[in-house]
């Protein structure tokens, strides 16, 4: 009897175009986040500064009713609504510190559980692209972040301008909406790429969990030793929390919170990014049938 | 004899889930089969003899001790669980030394045995190979290593055949008999009949929690005897086939599938018809397609006997 | 105490020294731990940096022994302790279950506190390694010039003392968190960086429910830069004999809550 070899053949056809063969992956795994226990207290925690933002937007507009609570004629600065306040709302760090959190509980498991219990074939046997996969999982990152930046932002901003009734608030500050969603997808963006990668290192779910956490307070500590010896500025860019508030503050045409080049903290986040997507790039293509 | 192993009244859920279900029974020593298609209650029955998780009621005894917290049974008691889980960081080597240190014993015992059952199952030319790197059949009979390599009494082992190769399953079948003539007890879980029959006459039989019989295997044979088979004929001529079958008592009813040219055919005496196709085929030159049995498992058995 | 609680304690002590040798070797190769060795060892990689740039820059800024305090109260205190007793404190428990492993070790003659005891001791003794040495290393390097000055020495062996002391019981306290708790990591890290970072600086009483306060007590120097000042703000210390004491009162608290949780908890291992 003659043996033939008969290796993998590989599919060289086209998948059909459809566009949002991403989308169950995400709705699978913000599904599978909102069962978890904790995590809808700790999204109630995450929300919270944005209701005292919003209630701050409100007392701003109605400063007569609230005259008993502040001395007569004046004003406070943190309740003038501008760049500045939205900034303080979008860079302060318990906002920074909650979406590591949701990143915790929401990422932590998107890659290393498919690791953990083999899933990966599971998602390369239907027809999706790798592309689609990291969209996927990306878009669970993404849709729980917009909840704390870019929807939060632009309620801001609407209910400011309901409360006004009149558009003078825009006229004022026109390029104030494309700072809200260019923070929010600077932010939401860079979290998704951090959160993915990490997620791909380990198939242990509490090790990621403690490297999403680990090295963002890690960076922040690294910034704090090094600035307190050297005093020298250029050292905020090892915290990844201090790099966000740098672009932040570029991107609300506010005073920069250090006095280095604004652009490196971009140059930073970007570099982050593009290394987070080789990572994953390497990490998922070891379990594919190669050509 | 003297039972070595008894259960009284043993319950257990699993919230709303009934895993096991007012068991009373008594284990001799020797070799029992349990017996019983996925999800019957098998692994939850063993996890529960050996402590593992708690019963909702009844108790259970080892020797005349009750089981829960009793670490020191454990000296005479072998476990091969389930799960296909290791410490995949350690070679074969490492992980059976490591846990007979657990058992208290000297340096050069520790080696002797852990030798001795890595021959037993073969793994000694890849006993320091990391698990990780290890085959389903290899991790399989490092599981049973473990379990046997202390000496124990008593073995429990949970599907200790799953993944194995033919060959390899003999092995490890004879090896479970040779324990049998050692007059320890062995209580070995499977849902496939012929492994079971292939180590014992004694089982037990398990289906959605409760024992639903327990006795020699000979009883459980009669009882898929008498269980009338349904067969599935694809040939050239069914209906010349359909004609000679209706001369035999021993089928009972046959339907004809006319677009698929097939039938189906049920019978109460597989073994006789067996014996009868064949010929019946070759003497009226009837050209044949497929003949599958389509309720031929475990589960068929089960419905069948809960039916009755 | 009876002959049998004697023979019961020796043969506890037995398996704990067994699990002990099953486990050490194993967390010491283990991949996972290899990230936690390069975190232990940046301290020294940040000494050699400050002290070739005090060389370079020919006046040194600063002193070795006040960098280092700096690097305890910043770098160890707050975070890599914290970090270490977390991730393998929760693991004694939790990688058992995550791994479905937990049947070949109660299936085993030693009683389920050996087990915890015995994880305990051995990741325990792992860190505590991954942090002397680190600190020691950072220390020689950062104090190279007045290595003869042995009053730098108590400094050294004190903050050794603190930081091993606080590994031992936060690491107790995790371990009892991951024998019941499924999501550990998640109350882990709200507990230290939450709780432990925010009650320690409450004034009066409400400052000695965080262990962060009995390990600052002990500390040898308050000379903490103007970077890390705010650490020892609000600082009531307790006197050392008693924070030693409460440390380890905790850690057996603990440690017996963990014991008994683990033997009496049920871990179904789901497929």
């Amino acid at each position: 009897m003659t043996i033939k070899e008969k290796g993998y053949t590989h599919w060289d056809g086209e998948f059909l175009n459809k566009k949002l063969s991403w989308l169950p992956i995400t709705r699978y795994g913000i599904k599978l986040t909102f069962r978890k226990k904790f995590f809808k207290l700790l999204f109630f925690l995450a929300l919270t500064p944005a209701v005292l933002f919003l209630a701050g937007i409100y007392v701003a507009e109605r400063m007569e009713d609230f005259q008993f609570m502040i001395r007569e004629g004046e004003m406070p600065d943190f309740l003038n609504i501008n760049p500045a306040y939205f900034k303080a709302y979008f860079t302060n760090d318990y906002i920074l510190f909650m979406m590591v959190m949701i990143l915790v509980f929401c990422g932590a498991g998107l890659i290393s559980d498919d690791l953990k219990f083999n899933s990966l074939q599971l998602y390369f046997s239907r027809p999706i692209t790798k592309r689609d996969y990291f969209l996927g999982k990306a878009s669970v990152i993404v849709f729980f972040l917009f909840f704390v930046t870019l929807l939060p932002g632009l309620v801001f901003i609407l209910m400011k301008l309901l409360f006004a009734a009149s558009f003078e608030f825009l006229s004022t500050y026109p390029l104030l909406p494309f700072s809200v969603i260019g923070y929010s997808f600077l932010v939401t963006i860079f979290f998704a790429f951090y959160g993915l990668f990490l997620s791909s290192v380990n198939k242990n779910r509490r090790y990621v969990a403690i490297l999403i956490f680990g090295l963002y307070i890690f960076s922040d500590i690294l910034y704090g030793i090094f600035f307190g010896i050297f005093r020298n500025e250029y050292f905020a860019l090892l915290s990844i929390k201090e790099n966000l508030k740098q672009a932040g503050a570029f991107l609300f045409a506010q005073k920069l919170p250090h006095d280095i080049p604004w652009f490196l903290s971009f140059v930073i986040i970007a570099g982050f990014c593009i290394l987070g997507a080789y990572v994953l790039k390497k990490k998922i293509r070891g379990v594919e049938v190669v050509k | 004899m003297k039972p070595v192993i008894e259960v009284q009244n043993l319950s257990r859920w699993y919230g709303n889930v009934l895993g096991l279900s007012d068991v009373t029974l008594q284990i001799e020593p020797g070799i029992t089969g349990l017996l019983g298609p996925n999800g019957a209650g098998k692994s939850t029955f063993l996890r529960l003899i050996t402590g593992q998780i708690k019963p909702n009621i009844g108790s259970v005894w080892i020797s005349g001790q009750k089981v829960r917290n009793n670490y020191t049974l454990f000296q005479d008691l072998g476990v091969c669980p389930e799960q296909d889980s290791f410490y995949d960081e350690l070679s074969g080597w490492q992980f059976l030394t490591g846990l007979l240190r657990l058992y208290h014993l000297s340096k050069s015992e520790i080696l002797a045995k852990a030798s001795k059952a890595l021959d037993i199952v073969e793994l000694t030319p890849d006993k320091d190979r990391v698990i990780r790197s290890y085959s389903r059949g290899m991790r399989q009979r490092l599981k049973v290593a473990q379990a046997i390599a202390h000496e124990p009494e008593i073995l429990i082992l949970d599907e200790p055949l799953n993944g194995l190769d033919p060959l390899s399953r003999r092995k490890i079948i004879r090896l479970i008999k040779s324990y049998k003539e050692e007059g320890k007890t062995i209580v070995v879980s499977s849902h496939v009949l012929p492994e079971i029959e292939a180590m014992t006459k004694r089982i037990i039989l398990i289906h959605q929690g409760k024992i639903f019989a327990q006795g020699d295997i000979h009883y459980i044979r009669d009882l898929i005897e008498s269980h009338p088979h349904i067969i599935s004929i694809k040939c050239s001529r069914p209906r010349e086939l359909v004609s000679k079958f209706i001369q035999h008592d021993f089928i009972l009813k046959v339907n004809f599938i006319p677009d698929d040219d097939s039938l189906l055919v049920e019978t109460n005496n597989r073994d006789k018809f067996f014996g009868l196709l064949p010929s019946l085929f070759v003497e009226n030159n009837i050209e044949v397609f497929e003949v599958t049995s389509p309720d031929d498992n475990l589960q068929a058995v089960f419905d069948y006997l809960i039916g009755q | 105490m009876t002959q049998s609680n004697v023979g019961k304690l020796k043969h506890l002590w037995n398996s704990v020294w067994d699990v002990f040798y099953f486990f050490f070797p194993l967390v010491r190769r283990a991949r996972k731990s290899k990230v936690f060795y390069f975190i232990s060892f940046l301290p020294v990689i940040l000494a050699g940096i400050f002290k070739f740039s005090q060389i370079f820059t020919g006046h040194p800024r600063f002193e070795g022994i006040y960098i280092f305090s700096n690097m305890i109260m910043g770098f160890y205190l707050q975070f890599l302790i914290l970090i270490l007793a977390l991730f393998y404190g929760t693991s004694v428990c939790s990688e058992e279950l995550e791994g479905k492993t937990l049947t070949y070790l109660t299936t085993r003659p030693v009683p389920k506190s050996a087990i915890i005891l015995g994880k305990y001791a051995a990741y325990t003794t792992l860190i505590a390694l991954m942090v002397v040495f680190g600190l020691v290393f950072a220390f020689l390097i950062l104090n190279v010039d007045d290595l003869l000055n042995f009053s730098l020495y108590k400094i050294l062996f004190r903050s050794m003392a603190v930081l091993v002391l606080g590994l031992i019981c936060y690491t107790a306290f995790f371990t009892m968190i991951g024998t019941f708790l499924k999501r550990s990591i998640m109350f882990g890290l709200i507990f230290s960086f939450g709780w432990e970072n925010v009650i320690q600086y409450f004034p009066g009483s409400t400052q000695r429910f965080a262990i962060a306060h009995y390990l600052k007590s002990l500390l040898p120097t308050t000379q903490a830069s103007e970077g890390f000042a705010f650490l020892l703000f609000r600082l009531e210390p307790t006197p050392p004999t008693l924070a030693v004491l409460i440390l380890f009162l905790i850690t057996a608290v603990f440690l017996t809550l963990a014991c008994v949780i683990f033997s009496w908890q049920e871990y179904i291992l789901q497929d």
